[in-house]
């Protein structure tokens, strides 16, 4: 019997609609989810004998007890400290910095700044952070400059401090707060805010009142995005920290590394990764208080519209 | 921004804005060139002309974002040279309507009285009654992003227009509507603008947008204002062959002035009883509206002066006009336009004769510039 139709006929094999998602999310579950509760079940194992890594036949939450002594206490509040900072450093550096590149800046010249931001990171990370290492040095030229314009008698001593880190983590994490925010920025667009000065205001109420709170979501994607990285950061510390600038991603590193004990370092890392969230969380809280009253001072509905 | 300013001399300021020999460079082109205009209290001013004319950038030389190279621009009688945007008592309706999407529609008509300093108890009231004026007041509380464009179109019309501006300017707000709601808004517009007596100054490349809503019609090009009258004078006395082609259509014929009026042109010898300052023996262009043109099976009696015999190549429909395009031979077609009632019961192939009288004939001088092309087939629209 002839088949008439065998293209209608025949049922057509089509994918599933999440089949697009799949390679990513098989990717994320082996490198991603697997590693973090790998982590999370070695936590609550222990160091067997001299020579083991870990053993978890025994059960218990002495790791996480142990993770809370004075030493990784103290280094914690180094982490944290260094975290805010430098991202609010970041901010404070990256903003002006992408408002001048989106607003300012001929467009003709803003591929060219994008792609300028990007240089660094053609360089490795670790090299270029030996490179400060080169400069703070205390026998570095910046040191001999100084000590020869008289701004300081005697030579720097900013290597291995925490201000050495939070030199470092600026510099190697602003581009990750300057894209973000130059996109935000870009995306306002001149005629809203030819619009705001058409209205009668002036700049800075221009940039308070339509720039800014426009470009809220790029602000908090450039802020997670250094701030998240930046706490675990484990090169920038080893490099330019030393003894007085120790972060948690180095502790985190020997107990691996050097005291073979990764059923502490697991710990540790849970307990980095739930400080990270518990920030982020208690940041966004206080953000979202400080802006209420700001917000309902502009508030304005009329009752009898829908 | 300051309330309207005080009568400084003797009597208020007759003129909204004046603009006086203003040039703006973009390189070495004069995006506007000696400019010289004035917009009267209270009138509907239309700036008409084709993209890249310099209606917009004057548009934004009042408004202040961009500022002239020479000349003086005046607002309420005040140079407003070195004034930023935010301190001129000017607002404009943006192209793209430009509203704030991150605030309700109330809010968005609220902000220019907030930037005022106006008390909280009286912003409520003027934003309800601005909205009310627009017929958007039931939709105070939604957002921009959930209107649709022509309701985005009146938020931006009550936004600029609660601050009671001196001036303000549209800048093409009808062009992303569609083609009855761009009608509609043009009446109301219109009602809107007298009932409120603040000057409009609005920027359009449409001419029939300019013809029905305005006062007086500022038609532009290359930076100069070609010619500035109401739309009658613009239709009936068009002071250039460039005008007399950007509004309404024309049929153009090229030929040589003769003496009083008569002109010799490729279709015949045609004469004009309309004031000319061609002088005879000049090369000309002769103008005549497809409305002014009659059209015959048989020869007109009389003159042969004004009358080109051709065949009819196309016949359009349009309700209330008939279109005819005449072949008139020479590659030359004339476009007639009829009343439906009077039209000639002429088909496709059918001879015909057009004539025309001398008082509808417009002659001007053959400056070698762009005009309207000829038909060469019959519009569908009537434009306008």
């Amino acid at each position: 019997m002839p088949d008439l139709a065998p293209e209608a006929a025949r049922p057509r094999l089509r994918a599933p609609r999440y089949a697009l998602a799949l390679p990513a999310g098989v990717w994320l579950v082996a490198f991603f989810v697997v590693p973090i509760g790998t982590i999370v079940w070695f936590s609550f194992g222990y160091k067997p004998g001299l020579f083991g890594t870990h053993a978890n036949d025994v059960l218990s939450l002495d790791r996480y007890r142990e993770t809370f002594s004075s030493t990784f206490f103290a280094t914690f509040q180094n982490t944290l400290w260094v975290g805010v900072a430098g991202t609010l450093l970041c901010l404070l550096v990256g903003m002006p910095a992408a408002y001048w590149m989106a607003v300012k800046a001929p467009p003709n010249r803003r591929g060219l700044l994008v792609a300028l931001v990007m240089v660094p990171y053609w360089t490795n990370f670790l090299v270029r952070t030996i490179g400060w290492q080169v400069i703070l040095a205390p026998q570095g030229w910046l040191s001999s400059l100084l000590q020869t314009l008289h701004l300081t008698g005697e030579p720097l001593d900013i290597l291995y401090t925490r201000t050495a880190v939070l030199i470092g983590v600026v510099y190697n994490y602003l581009p990750l707060m300057i894209l973000p925010l130059f996109v935000a920025f870009d995306r306002v667009g001149e005629p809203l805010r030819e619009a705001s000065k058409d209205l009668g205001a002036n700049r800075w109420r221009t940039f308070t009142r339509v720039t800014l709170p426009l470009a809220r979501p790029g602000i908090i994607a450039g802020t997670v995005l250094v701030f998240i990285p930046l706490m675990g950061d484990y090169v920038t510390a080893t490099v330019l920290g030393g003894a007085r600038g120790n972060m948690v991603g180095q502790l985190v590193a020997s107990q691996f590394q050097t005291a073979q004990n990764w059923a502490l370092g697991s710990a540790m890392a849970v307990v980095l990764i739930l400080v990270i969230a518990a920030t982020v969380a208690v940041i966004a809280g206080l953000y979202w208080l400080a802006s209420r009253p700001l917000q309902a001072r502009h508030r304005l509905v009329l009752e009898d519209a829908p | 921004m300051t309330p309207p300013p005080p009568a400084e001399t003797d009597a208020a300021p007759a003129d909204a804005v004046v603009l006086r020999r203003v040039s703006k460079l973009y390189g070495e082109v004069a995006a506007v060139d000696d400019l010289t205009l004035t917009v009267r209290r209270g009138e509907f001013l239309s700036l008409l002309g084709p993209s890249g004319c310099g209606k917009t950038t004057t548009l934004r030389m009042i408004a202040g974002f961009e500022y002239p190279d020479t000349g003086d621009i005046l607002v309420d009688g005040r140079s407003v040279l070195g004034v930023p945007p935010y301190k001129r008592q000017v607002n404009t309706v943006f192209q793209a309507y430009a509203l704030f999407p991150h605030m309700s529609v109330a809010e968005n008509v609220a902000y220019g009285l907030e930037q005022q300093r106006t008390p909280k108890s009286e912003i409520r009231g003027k934003v309800a009654e601005a909205l009310e004026m627009v017929q958007m007041r039931s939709y105070a509380n939604r957002r921009p992003t959930q209107l649709s464009g022509g309701q985005q179109q009146r938020v931006a019309l009550a936004r600029a227009l609660v601050n009671r501006p001196s001036v303000l300017l549209l800048d093409e707000p009808l062009g992303a509507l569609d083609r009855q709601l761009r009608e509609e808004m043009q009446v109301e517009l219109k009602l809107l603008q007298s009932r409120l007596g603040i000057s409009f100054v609005f920027v359009t490349h449409d001419q029939g947008e300019a013809l029905s809503m305005s006062d007086r019609i500022a038609i532009m090009r290359e930076g100069k204002v070609e010619q500035l009258g109401d739309a009658d004078t613009i239709y009936s006395s068009p002071a250039s062959a460039y005008v007399a082609g950007f509004v309404g259509q024309q049929n153009f014929l090229e030929g040589r002035a003769g003496e009083s009026g008569a002109v010799e042109t490729e279709l015949g010898p045609m004469r004009s009883s309309r004031p000319s300052e061609t002088r005879p023996g000049e090369r000309v262009r002769v103008a005549v509206r497809p409305e002014f043109v009659d059209l015959t099976a048989d020869q007109p009696d009389g003159t042969s002066e004004n009358t080109v015999k051709g065949t009819v190549i196309g016949v359009a429909h349009q309700g209330e006009t008939r279109q005819f395009l005449v072949d008139a031979g020479d590659e030359h077609t004339l476009l007639v336009r009829r009343p439906t009632p009077r039209a000639p019961r002429l088909d496709v192939g059918d001879p015909a004769w057009c004539h025309w009288s001398p008082e509808d004939v417009h002659v001007f001088p053959h400056d070698g510039a762009h005009s309207a092309p000829p038909p060469t087939t019959v519009p569908d629209q009537p434009s306008s």
